[in-house]
């Protein structure tokens, strides 16, 4: 089991040598000259000279580099273009509670209901359960976010606001009944998943000659069903950690957007309209690592939750 | 094709494998057989054609504002209404889906150009071309969604319109997305065909005297076009979605120019007053997602008989 932590950890400082040195080289090629947008009409050369030196501008890329990747190791995201007196972490700073909020929220509820409903699925194998189970699993997983969003606004609106009863707030945060819209629209999707996958996955343990045996020996079904079963069916749940991190990523950015919601993508979507650079960088930083992160944890806890996997090693 | 190698496949130990000649034969009864990748083939034809002599059959500027009807339910005059800007919807609807299929197109011939190449050659020569390609795309991989497309579209979107256009813009959207959905390509390909190569009929090709570039083209390409089709596909599913999504977040098609994504966006702040306008560019775009992962599954269905449970 150490040699493949071990290895892991060496895929991860590639991966993470990827992410960064990707992400520079897009922020390094970017045209135009940020210094003079961040000048305007005042053009003053020893300003200007001043202005590209403070940003390290004027070095060759390698060093500018290596600063920046100097600057990760310490935490430190660089500075923003748009506010001067402003670091990326300032500004990511305030964004990253409320999408972890949503997100692990989100991730939870879609975990909660997910499972359950992918085993009700396979214990109900294809009777008419079954199907209008997986059809509106199949439909929430592929239904875009940008379109359950405006349907489960126009329910809001027209059932609940219109006859008197209460509804929620359409955008914004602060308020609990502000987190109900955006986090079922960002489960919706992950739930799908994991229903049909929980659903396969049972159906696929409940084959293994182990469970016949369990059966052959007389063990009540209940038994069977959620000690034997479920316990080995819910391991390929714990490898899609990082696919469902991946929708979470996207969707965060559309969600906090349409809802209007102070995290990590909302900003980044502002700082693209403000063409700051180093926000954009930022963010793709930390969201990539994030996510490699918790799937290099998620790999680990693989192997100490599946035994085939530690002694294998 | 030479003598002794059009002899081999008179006796069947090389050329074209059995499964291609068998799925040639039967495919499109195979595949009309799924009633609903039949739907949805004949669905996504119309749209195609829709999108082509659409905007020239329904003759109307798309970016003309009707002062005279802001935001208006469906009517004579605007089969599917307007927008708040007065703009005809039913015209939007027929460019915006022109741009959806249009980046979907792009972004499936660098896919197809460039993943599968790339996961045919890594495959079969193996050694550092295999190396390089899967660290390339592990470092691809390593963003997680969308990401390293809104990066791209992000920094690179505004020079790009400024320089050329529209049209640049269009590509630099293609682009961005194709950089995030070559790589699964090339992964797919690459261990079909490192599968395929120690099947018989290559090692007989090799026998007979084929060259490296007559194998990959003549025995292993038409053994992963199935393969290559059916992953196309599917990705369209997921390039109609990510295109309105970078266009929802105003990073694809700029306005006045119409985007589907970008139609839902402007709509949803109107939704209590008008939700056609909401609903039509939706319905469109839902409808056209699903379609294509039906007909997908149902081309794997097709080609493969043996994944019909």
């Amino acid at each position: 089991m150490g040699r493949i932590i071990g290895q892991r950890l060496l895929s991860l400082v590639f991966v993470i040598f990827s992410i960064t040195f990707l992400t520079f080289s897009v922020g390094y090629l970017a045209p135009g000259d940020p210094i003079l947008v961040m000048l305007g009409p005042r053009r003053d050369p020893a300003i200007y000279n001043n202005l590209r030196h403070q940003y390290g501008l004027d070095q060759p890329w390698y060093v500018q580099y290596w600063s920046y990747v100097n600057g990760l190791a310490h935490l430190d995201l660089g500075k923003s273009y748009h506010y001067q007196n402003k670091s990326v972490n300032d500004i990511l700073a305030s964004g990253i509670p409320v999408s972890v909020q949503l997100g692990g929220t989100a991730l939870l509820l879609s975990l909660v209901l997910g499972i359950p409903a992918g085993i009700f699925s396979a214990l109900h194998q294809n009777s008419w359960l079954d199907r209008t189970n997986l059809f509106l699993m199949l439909a929430l997983f592929s239904i875009p976010s940008f379109v359950l969003i405006p349907i489960l606004r126009a329910l809001n609106y027209f059932l609940l606001y219109k006859n008197g009863l209460p509804s929620l707030p359409p955008a914004g945060w602060g308020q609990p009944a502000n987190w109900v819209l955006p986090v079922l629209v960002l489960a919706a999707a992950n739930l799908g998943y994991i229903a049909r996958l929980t659903r396969s996955s049972m159906l696929e343990v409940l084959k293994q000659d182990y469970i016949r045996t369990a059966t052959a020996k007389g063990l009540r079904q209940r038994r069977i069903m959620y000690v034997h079963a479920l316990r080995n069916a819910l391991l390929p749940i714990v490898t899609v950690i990082g696919p469902l991190l991946a929708f979470l990523v996207t969707g965060a950015f559309v969600v906090e957007s349409l809802f209007a919601i102070p995290g990590v993508g909302f900003i980044a979507v502002q700082s693209i309209g403000q063409r700051d650079y180093p926000v954009i960088q930022g963010t793709t930083v930390l969201l990539a690592t994030t996510v490699v992160l918790m799937n290099l944890l998620t790999d680990i806890a693989y192997t100490f939750l599946d035994p085939r996997v530690r002694t294998s090693a | 094709m030479s003598t002794i190698e059009r002899a081999a496949t008179r006796i069947g130990i090389t050329g074209a494998s059995p499964p291609r000649g068998f799925a040639a034969h039967s495919f499109p009864q195979r595949f009309a057989r799924n009633r609903l990748a039949l739907v949805s083939f004949i669905f996504i034809v119309v749209c195609l054609l829709l999108s082509i002599f659409g905007p020239t059959m329904y003759n109307v500027d798309p970016n003309r504002q009707h002062y005279e009807a802001i935001n208006t339910w469906p009517s004579a005059a605007h089969p599917l209404g307007t927008d708040s800007l007065g703009r005809d919807t039913l015209a939007r609807i027929l460019s915006g889906l022109r741009v959806s299929l249009l980046v979907a197109f792009y972004v499936e011939t660098i896919t197809i150009l460039l993943g599968a190449s790339l996961g045919l050659l890594a495959g079969y020569f193996g050694g550092w071309s295999d190396t390089l390609l899967s660290r390339l795309a592990d470092m691809l991989f390593a963003f997680p969604g969308l990401l390293l497309a809104i990066l791209v579209a992000a920094v690179f979107g505004q020079a790009v319109t400024e320089r050329f256009g529209g049209v640049g813009r269009l590509l630099l959207v293609a682009g961005a997305l194709a950089l995030v959905s070559w790589p699964l390509m090339a992964r797919y390909v690459r261990g079909q065909t490192l599968s395929l190569k120690e099947r018989d009929f290559v090692l007989a090709a090799h026998a007979v005297g084929a060259n490296d570039a007559r194998i990959l083209v003549r025995q292993i390409l038409p053994n992963v076009a199935g393969l290559i089709i059916v992953a196309a596909t599917l990705d369209v599913a997921s390039v109609v979605v990510s295109e309105a999504v970078l266009s929802l977040l105003g990073l694809g098609i700029q306005p006045p120019d119409p985007s589907i994504g970008q139609m839902i966006r402007q709509a949803i702040d109107y939704l209590e007053q008008n939700w056609s306008q909401v609903f039509f560019p939706s319905a469109v775009l839902t409808l056209l997602v699903l379609a294509f992962s039906f007909a997908g599954d149902g081309l794997r269905d097709a080609f493969d008989p043996t994944s019909q449970n």
